[in-house]
């Protein structure tokens, strides 16, 4: 078991940075995700805390010791890949007992242990194949049982489930969640989807560009994206925003947009005019925050409907709102039709407003 | 891999190539068959029984080949007379010696261009190959000098390293391009996994073994086949088949019953290895190219 704290970390690839000054405590026995799109330095920071990769400036620690300059095998991680990198002349038990044999278990104890790894993963009848006759889930649960035999204290995880099909990612995102809490190991899992972050991990680090965006649990991250391009990134369907104006009205606060006119509410306003002085802002709101009729109601304001996509449980229907195009998530039952009118409702506590030029968040 | 199939269409130049091809590889196997053929025959046979041949255009003479009482005198000549059982084992020792030491350090090598960059790797790569491009007779004088100045010639030491020299750079050349095609990761679980670098590297050997396969049997039937080296740095001391049935000839006195025996026996060892190991030459000589 260990704490690992990432110090004011830098990774250089000759002159071009990958990961930007990164600062990052994850606590003993915690679930951390770090997500972002590929080339975000996500991958660069889990091969640097696994020895993989030079630590081109900066500490990391577990505990309290120093891992800059120990080998991988002296650092006791166990590391899931992308691909798996399985043996593939060797059979799923002799893969599984490879990290025991190196450290000169003996047999008995190998033995024992890779068949109660084996059986937690159900891949007990498996053993005796090779990688080459495996399906991707099992050759995944594989890898994973190499990871889990020898009760690292940390488990790092490269885009696991990755190249899964999608029926077998949701089922796997579940299980990872149980062993992990099983198990009590900390863990830091590396992703480009936002759902897994969301779904199984206590704290998310959103990465973009080598800079750590926003660290916090997957409501924080949902719910209070710090800037545009976290509230873009997570989400699906993705955020839609609109670019509007701020325009002050008898001692009140409006968002103007050319097809709606809202009211800040006080708390909203003492924000904008304590922390922004320019007029131009970026409307977030998040596809099922918009209430969708073909009815006018009080509130509402119109637009048309440009088409309508239903997905089973929802309907996606994407409407035109005086040049903008907003995506509204609804229920399947919802009637309007292609290129006919429709009036949208916002829910007002949870909208978000973002600086045009920087995108940090307002509210 | 699925195989695609090589779709034909009946024409008539279809049917004439397909004559054409059965032709050919007749006459190209009668080509390639015949002189070993001649050579195992008579190695068999007494010298008069050996000369004996049919004039030209009677076919029926043809039997004249085949009759003669089967003596095993050539061969016992060779080992009893003639040393070759020195020269057989110098010959396999400086080819095996050779392939050994070229393997153990042009993999090493091949891992480590494959693995790291550093500044002048191509410029280096490059210049290991190009030490393959200069014939061998043109660095015979040079390395004639030096080789005599280390007291290497004649030996059987200085012939190991003399094909070293010529092995290394294309066992470098063959295995680089099967260690490229390992995925990192494999290693670097290993070394998560408690491996050192060496461990690591000795992890992924299996996975280039047709590589390696592939290129013993290349570096051994170029020792084994040599003469220029053999000749000159080889002379004397470290004598090996090919020099010494090119000693067979002498002035006075062709020996050709026992030319044809030390023919047989220089042969034979490299065709069953050829039998031996064609799934790996083949399967090696192609996956370091194509990517599956």
């Amino acid at each position: 078991m260990a704490s690992v704290s990432i110090d004011k970390v830098w990774k250089y690839y000759g002159q071009t940075p990958a990961v930007k000054e990164l600062h990052l405590e994850v606590a003993d026995g915690e679930f951390v995700a770090v997500l972002g799109p590929s080339g975000c330095g996500k991958s660069s920071t889990l091969r640097m805390l696994a020895g993989l990769e030079h630590i081109s400036a900066g500490e990391i620690r577990f505990g309290a010791k120093r891992i800059n300059d120990l080998p991988p095998r002296d650092r006791d991680i166990a590391m899931v890949f992308e691909n798996y990198a399985l043996y593939p002349h060797k059979t799923v038990f002799d893969n599984m007992a490879n990290p025991l044999k190196l450290r000169g278990v003996e047999r008995s104890v190998i033995e024992d242990r890779v068949r109660k790894a084996a059986a937690i993963l159900e891949i007990g009848h498996l053993l005796e194949r090779r990688p080459g006759e495996l399906s991707g889930g099992q050759k995944q649960r594989t890898a994973i049982g190499r990871a889990i035999v020898r009760e690292p204290a940390l488990f790092l995880f490269d885009e696991p489930i990755a190249h899964l099909d999608a029926k077998l990612r949701a089922h796997m995102r579940g299980e990872l969640k149980l062993m992990q809490r099983r198990l009590g190991t900390t863990m830091i899992y590396v992703t480009h989807d936002q759902l897994e972050a969301l779904s199984m991990a206590d704290r998310i680090a959103v990465m973009n560009d080598g800079v750590l965006q926003q660290l916090g649990t997957p409501r924080q991250i949902y719910d209070h994206p710090v800037n545009a391009w976290v509230a873009g990134f997570v989400g699906e369907p993705p955020i839609n925003f609109l670019d509007c104006r701020i325009v002050e009205e008898k001692g009140e606060l409006r968002l103007v947009h050319s097809s709606f006119d809202l009211v800040l509410r006080p708390e909203q306003a003492a924000i904008v005019r304590e922390r922004y002085a320019q007029r131009e802002v970026r409307m977030g709101i998040r596809p099922d925050q918009i209430a969708i009729s073909t009815v006018e109601t009080p509130d509402s304001f119109g637009g048309q409907i440009l088409v309508t996509e239903p997905i089973g449980g929802d309907m996606l229907v994407d409407v035109s709102l005086g040049g903008d195009k907003v995506l509204v998530k609804t229920r399947p039952d919802f009637e309007g039709r292609m290129d006919s009118p429709c009036y949208l409702t916002l829910d007002r506590g949870r909208w978000h407003l973002f600086g045009k030029d920087d995108g940090v968040a307002l509210f | 891999m699925a195989s695609k199939d090589v779709v034909e269409y009946a024409s008539p130049a279809r049917r004439i190539a397909n004559v054409a091809v059965v032709v050919f590889l007749a006459v190209y196997l009668l080509w390639t068959i015949l002189p070993i053929f001649v050579m195992f025959v008579s190695s068999l046979k007494d010298l008069l029984e050996a000369f004996r041949i049919p004039a030209v255009g009677d076919w029926s003479g043809i039997a004249l080949f085949f009759d003669f009482e089967p003596t095993f005198k050539h061969y016992t000549n060779l080992f009893v007379n003639l040393n070759f059982g020195v020269y057989f084992f110098n010959s396999v020792a400086a080819a095996l010696g050779s392939a050994v030491v070229s393997v153990t350090l042009g993999a090493t090598c091949a891992y480590a261009l494959s693995r790291t960059e550093f500044r002048g790797k191509k410029d280096l790569f490059f210049w290991i190959i190009s030490t393959r491009m200069a014939p061998v007779v043109a660095v015979m004088v040079p390395l004639y000098a030096i080789f005599r100045s280390l007291e290497l010639v004649g030996s059987l030491w200085g012939l190991i390293l003399a094909y070293t020299t010529f092995n290394l750079p294309f066992a470098i050349w063959i295995l680089k391009g099967f260690f490229d095609n390992v995925p990192f990761a494999i290693e670097e679980a290993q070394m998560v996994d408690g491996a050192t670098r060496m461990q690591a590297f000795r992890s992924i050997l299996p996975l280039v073994a047709p590589g390696i396969g592939a290129f013993l049997v290349l570096c051994v039937l170029f020792a084994w086949n040599d003469f220029l080296f053999a000749s000159i740095i080889g002379s004397g001391g470290a004598k090996t088949l090919p020099v010494a049935t090119k000693e067979l000839v002498q002035p006075q006195n062709i020996q050709w019953g026992s030319i044809m025996a030390a023919g047989v026996v220089t042969t034979l060892p490299m065709m069953f290895l050829g039998l031996l190991i064609r799934r790996y030459l083949v399967t090696g000589l192609t996956m370091g190219a194509v990517r599956e």
